[in-house]
């Protein structure tokens, strides 16, 4: 088992907080259970369509979504998207770019109210050969909601600092 | 000569017009390209509310004394705040979408940062009906978001459900 820190010791009784694990200390294989869950209000759903300039129609006029959608509170797919993979950026914090996604499911419908919980497991990691301070790490993330029905799962790449070699010390991390 | 396609407004009386959302299913054909308007500049703002209303830990985003030491000079707009002002920004085309059902595939082709402008493109790709489902049929399209020097920063493939043309709902809800 893997040990992971939170805090780097200053000096004597003084300790900083640490941001995400290290690419060295990530393996094929772990999983990591994202803390905390969030819930979905109606509310946040509106503003987040508001807010991406989305005027469809269900997102602005109640008597219309009850009539066209029968009145379900959908909670919209960028904003699940957008939540899941935030969850994950307290592990996955040394992050240079987020280069994609891949295959983005959505087995069972969010809606007002739930919760969702996320957990992510390492499935590959590589050197970069073109940025050699940096490198490619390989995660599946799926989220689960209250009944532990799976919400949303994909896949994705992203780029990351080796040990040592990102802008932490510069920027007094 | 101008060639125009499409109806914006459905006529619902003598010189009375109501405006129209989105197209119809059998509207859209394989290979057609919709170029989406109005584009949307993201400020460092939106880029902050974004981070902290979703719990976004990365302080690329929001922390512009780390994110001067980085490559990138300045914080980085989250990717997924760029995808979902892509998704907005085509509603005046997939106005009639029951929902998302996935994306095969999302790539982050190119930086984006608080000030950039972002314009939104749609290829369909694919088209089929749905056998157990008459009023709604499925595409598969690919978006893409150029910002305001033409560069591709985000191009994503994703399948949606839309309504078929005189579904009575939107008629029901007076739409």
């Amino acid at each position: 088992m893997g040990t992971f820190y939170s805090h780097r010791k200053l000096a004597e009784d003084t300790y900083i907080e640490i941001a995400g694990v290290e690419y060295e200390d990530f393996e094929v294989g772990q999983i990591f259970e994202h803390r905390p869950g969030r819930t979905f209000t109606a509310e946040e759903n509106r503003r987040h369509a508001l807010r991406s300039a989305d005027l469809s129609i269900r997102n602005v006029d109640a008597v219309y979504n009850d009539k066209v959608y029968k009145g379900e509170q959908l909670i919209a797919e960028t904003l699940i998207l957008s939540v899941v993979t935030a969850m994950t950026t307290k592990t996955f914090n040394k992050v240079v770019a987020n280069l994609g996604w891949k295959n983005i499911q959505f087995p069972t419908l969010v809606r007002a109210g739930d919760t969702i919980y996320a957990e992510s497991e390492i499935l590959g990691k590589r050197e970069s050969q073109s940025r050699p301070a940096q490198a490619v790490l390989h995660v599946r993330t799926r989220a689960v909601n209250q009944c532990g029905d799976e919400v949303c799962a994909f896949e994705r790449r992203l780029l990351i600092y080796k040990r040592g070699l990102g802008p932490y010390e510069a920027a007094g991390y | 000569m101008t060639e125009f396609a499409f109806a914006s407004h459905v006529p619902v009386g003598e010189n009375r017009y109501r405006e129209r959302y989105g197209l119809d299913f059998e509207d859209f054909a394989i290979g057609q390209t919709f170029k989406h308007r109005p584009g949307l500049t993201v400020s460092q703002q939106d880029n902050v509310e974004d981070a902290l209303d979703t719990l976004n830990q990365a302080m690329l985003h929001f922390d512009e004394h780390y994110a001067s030491k980085t490559e990138w000079q300045r914080p980085l707009v989250v990717s997924t705040l760029t995808l979902q002002h892509l998704i907005g920004l085509t509603w005046k085309t997939f106005g009639k979408k029951v929902r998302i059902l996935g994306w095969a595939d999302i790539s982050m082709t190119g930086p984006v940062f608080g000030g950039d402008t972002l314009y939104a493109e749609t290829e369909i790709k694919g088209k089929q009906d749905i056998a157990e489902d008459p009023s709604r049929g499925r595409l598969t399209v690919v978006t893409k978001g150029i910002n305001q020097n033409g560069a591709l920063v985000c191009s994503m493939e994703y399948d949606l459900l839309v309504y078929k043309r005189d579904y009575m709902p939107f008629a029901q809800a007076n739409y």
